[in-house]
């Protein structure tokens, strides 16, 4: 398809746009250039004066007009994310591991940020507590719990004063129940998993609500 | 815009002359396809480009329900907004 040849005046002012439109993201000037493209060969007919063009022009606008309009919509939302947050996000999951005390100081710049909500704030407590420092901790409490053992038989009988044998014992020792059953290590799993990705899921979370929480461009209602 | 596409599609020169037409309304045209690439993002149009027979292909646009329901909680608050003016307008010149 050849594309149809535009008045010189018109091919000037796209060459304006596309200059004063690098401030926009690529795609955005892409769709403005094909537009105001499409706006020009349909306004200036092939073989019009140029006084018949600069009038097409002015009803057109500056383009640096027409850039400054498409600005509030390209531009991302400020990144208001400071010190505060992001020490916050990463202190909440890996804190615990400098004596408990990271964790805390986490959580005080949490909640002492403006960033996040209460509910935001509330995730980042209670998922998890202590961060990833907890999940060693639970699981380790959770295997005491289930490896319980059951001893049956004679203890080995020693001579306290000299430390030799005097009768080998015949004492058998097996886990209570028959051993961790498959819903224990299941569980086990489970919380292992919970507990290494909850922290982190919840610091990946707070840092992008942190990021969105800025305001959004004005909605255009014409 | 909105209210334009109510009656069917337009491309997008069309819409935007017949805005420029309307007096008052806008200084410069080539501000309004901003305008139309929000809305269009936004999801109250949609637009196809298509090649027309007499000049260089053309975007057309059509309003969408979100679209359709935006313009008429503004057709409905605007009513409010004039009657509020016009009573005030009425009671200024009464005064």
């Amino acid at each position: 398809m050849t594309e149809p040849a535009l008045h010189p005046l018109a091919d000037d002012y796209l060459r304006r746009l596309r200059r004063a439109g690098r401030r926009l993201p690529p795609d955005r000037l892409r769709d403005l250039l094909s537009e105001i493209e499409a706006y020009l060969s349909e306004a200036i007919p092939v073989g019009a004066s140029d006084d018949e063009a600069l009038e097409v022009l002015e009803r057109l606008g500056p383009p640096g007009d027409i850039v400054e309009a498409e600005l509030p919509a390209a531009q991302p939302p400020t990144d208001r994310r400071g010190l505060r947050e992001w020490a916050a996000v990463i202190l909440l999951p890996l804190g615990g591991f400098a004596f408990g005390v990271g964790w805390l100081i986490g959580l005080i710049l949490l909640w002492s940020s403006r960033l996040w909500t209460t509910r935001d704030k509330l995730i980042g407590t209670l998922i998890i507590p202590g961060g990833l420092t907890t999940a060693p901790f639970a699981l380790g409490a959770l295997a005491g719990t289930s490896s319980e053992t059951n001893c049956s038989g004679l203890a080995t009988e020693i001579n306290p004063s000299t430390g030799t044998v005097i009768r080998p014992g015949t004492m058998h020792c097996h886990p209570a129940g028959g051993g961790p059953s498959t819903a224990t290590t299941v569980l086990q799993i489970t919380l292992a998993v919970l507990f290494v990705l909850g922290p982190i899921a919840s610091a990946v979370y707070l840092a992008r609500r942190a990021r969105n929480s800025s305001p959004s461009p004005a909605t255009a209602t014409l | 815009m909105l209210a334009l596409l109510r009656e069917g599609e337009r491309y997008s020169f069309d819409l935007v002359r017949a805005l420029g037409d309307a007096e008052g309304l806008v200084t410069s045209e080539g501000t309004l396809y901003p305008l139309l690439g929000r809305l269009r993002r936004e999801g109250m149009v949609q637009s196809t480009w298509r090649e027309s027979a007499t000049g260089p292909p053309r975007r057309y646009y059509r309003i969408t329900k979100d679209g359709d329901a935006a313009l008429r909680a503004f057709a409905s608050q605007w009513a409010r907004f004039r009657e509020s003016v016009d009573m005030l307008m009425e009671l200024g010149a009464t005064a």
